[in-house]
């Protein structure tokens, strides 16, 4: 090839990302015939390997790379859906998401949305086990905090409750979704096989506590409250919102009796970084 | 003011191209002063359990760059309780200093907050690009050997070492393609990038093992041909031999061939710290350490050049 005839850097170096990273592959994305005469015009064939073998090996690293990144953050979906299916989704989603970041580490992040737009029977299902998944991955990535004391409630004058605001760890999401995902990704975890599972909608905190990461499923009154609470709602007018609901279902009385279990349990689990006294 | 401190303080400039044609200093300073490491090891998720609970006495680790940014939690914590313990150097795998989309300065201040923060002792990327268009493949894909590849890389480099007022550690990485009508051959282009930038090298032997085999030319006169008094680190490692072609897995031990690279690196004047890379099947934390301490059965068989 002459001097006159080559492409530039630029030119040159946009023309092999869009080969290489072809979702079709280099062969079946770039065989019409001038397509190929160009590939092999711009590339040196090796000793033993073609021109156009050398361009799909970096094909084909482009999508393991990436596959292997998303089953890394994905591993309970990965499962519930198949290695085929899995792989599927995932070189579709890297077509539609190419990294546009210097880490990977957010790459896998927009996997529950698009879970969501694909017409499968698992899709929504996918997108509620991929958003716990995620979450698990955020709160890696999250600061470690200072945790309220857990007799810091205790120490709230009565008269401060109807503006005591409590702080949430950065390590903290709350989660609610339309099926039991924290069950099934208990038993992926314990290796007992699950199957995909009936709807049935359901809630899970994901928190860091020092270098461990956990979940905790919440029932439905509870993810009320942790949610007010998460939305700087004060602890008396968050707790009278679920006591008047209790009230017209007639569970009161129980109410009464959870309610310093579940905020014990939040603020040993360090739930909370403080309390904020308006 | 050291060689890489920056004019100002303020937002990075260009550099003119009378500093980038300006020659290094004739009398190199072996490895740019850095210090001689001894055998290294680089630092894997898998390993992060073993580690912390057994501290084993490593030499060095190196850390991936690209693990520890666009993060502010749990890899970090391990990563300062790591440089508590042990001298670290940063390698990375997105510089893209090849490119031709811009420099990304939001990457790079991270970069040089994350060495501040850890104290590593130097910085490495690789001599390719990873991507154009504002899109990343996270691969190291190949540079075409010309002079306005040449000219482009070096400038940037010089920007970069500016930026981060101290020198840049280029590796060679594996390639399975080369380009046409590319007037030089890897190892000029190689030797010219440092040169013009003032930049370090770090040599993977296994890359240029990797590279012959998949280009057909000599390992040892790609190796005879580098100036070795730039030589800041090497790189070990196992890769995959198809037949056709070799790809650089960094799986499994080191294969002989790779070893005899080391010492022949060696006897031409690289007197460099060695690291061990092992990404794939990668086995418990002992084993990689054991295969790693080999590097010492090559190096300790052959004399430096130059040395007394």
């Amino acid at each position: 090839m002459t001097a006159a005839s080559a492409p530039g850097l630029r030119q040159l170096q946009r023309w092999f990302a869009s080969v290489t990273t072809h979702p079709e592959g280099v062969l079946e994305g770039r065989l019409s015939a001038r397509r190929s005469q160009k590939l092999e015009r711009l590339v040196t064939p090796g000793p033993r390997l073609s021109a156009i073998d050398g361009v799909q090996i970096y094909n084909d690293g482009y999508f393991v790379r990436l596959v292997e990144c998303l089953t890394d953050d994905y591993p309970a979906l990965s499962y519930a859906l198949g290695e085929e299916a899995f792989s599927e989704l995932a070189r579709a989603y890297i077509a539609q998401h190419p990294s546009r970041s210097r880490s990977l580490n957010a790459y896998g992040q927009h996997l529950a949305a698009f879970c969501r737009t694909r017409a499968e029977p698992w899709s929504a299902f996918a997108a509620d086990l991929a958003r716990l998944e995620w979450a698990l991955v955020e709160v890696v990535h999250e600061p470690a905090s200072e945790s309220l004391r857990p007799d810091a409630l205790a120490t709230i004058p009565a008269a401060r409750w109807q503006t005591a605001r409590l702080l949430p760890s950065p390590g903290l999401r709350l989660l609610g979704f339309d099926y039991p995902v924290n069950d099934f990704f208990q038993a992926f975890r314990d290796e007992r096989a699950p199957q995909l599972p009936e709807r049935a909608p359901s809630a899970t905190v994901v928190y860091r506590q020092g270098p461990a990461l956990w979940r905790m499923g919440l029932e439905p009154r509870a993810a009320l409250l942790l949610k007010d609470l998460l939305a700087s709602v004060p602890l008396a007018i968050a707790i009278a919102t679920l006591e008047a609901r209790s009230q017209a279902t007639g569970t009161s009385e129980e109410l009464t009796r959870l309610l310093p279990q579940w905020l014990g349990s939040w603020v040993q689990s360090g739930f909370f970084r403080g309390v904020e006294l308006a | 003011m050291s060689r890489f401190a920056p004019d100002s303080r303020g937002n990075p400039t260009a550099v003119p191209a009378q500093l980038l044609f300006e020659r290094a200093s004739k009398i190199m300073i072996e490895r740019f002063g850095f210090p001689h490491l001894g055998i290294g090891v680089g630092l894997r998720t898998t390993h992060y359990r073993e580690i912390l609970e057994q501290w084993p006495a490593v030499d060095w680790f190196e850390v991936l760059s690209e693990n520890f940014m666009h993060t502010r939690g749990r890899p970090l914590e391990i990563l300062d309780q790591l440089a508590e313990h042990y001298p670290l150097v940063m390698h990375g795998v997105s510089l893209s200093i090849g490119s031709t989309d811009p420099l990304d300065w939001d990457y790079l201040r991270e970069l040089k907050a994350l060495r501040e923060r850890i104290g590593a002792h130097w910085v490495s990327d690789h001599l390719c690009w990873t991507g154009v268009a504002s899109r990343n493949t996270h691969d190291l894909l190949p540079l075409p050997f010309t002079e306005e590849a040449l000219l482009h890389t070096a400038r940037r480099v010089r920007e970069v070492q500016n930026f981060l007022e101290a020198p840049l550690v280029l590796e060679n990485p594996s390639s399975y393609v080369e380009f046409a009508g590319t007037p030089l051959k890897e190892w000029e282009f190689l030797k010219g990038v440092v040169e013009l930038s003032d930049s370090g090298i770090l040599l993977d032997v296994n890359n240029v093992y990797v590279s012959a085999k998949n280009h057909g030319f000599d390992p040892e006169a790609y190796l005879a041909a580098l100036p070795m008094d730039r030589v800041v680190q090497i790189h070990v490692a196992g890769h995959t031999d198809y037949g056709t072609h070799a790809i650089d897995t960094h799986v499994g031990p080191v294969p002989d061939p790779v070893w005899r690279l080391l010492a022949r690196a060696r006897e031409l004047g690289a007197n460099a710290p060695v690291l061990l890379e092992w990404d794939a099947e990668i086995p418990p934390f002992a084993v990689v350490h054991a295969e790693a301490e080999r590097a010492r059965e090559f190096l300790g068989q052959v004399a430096v050049a130059g040395a007394a």
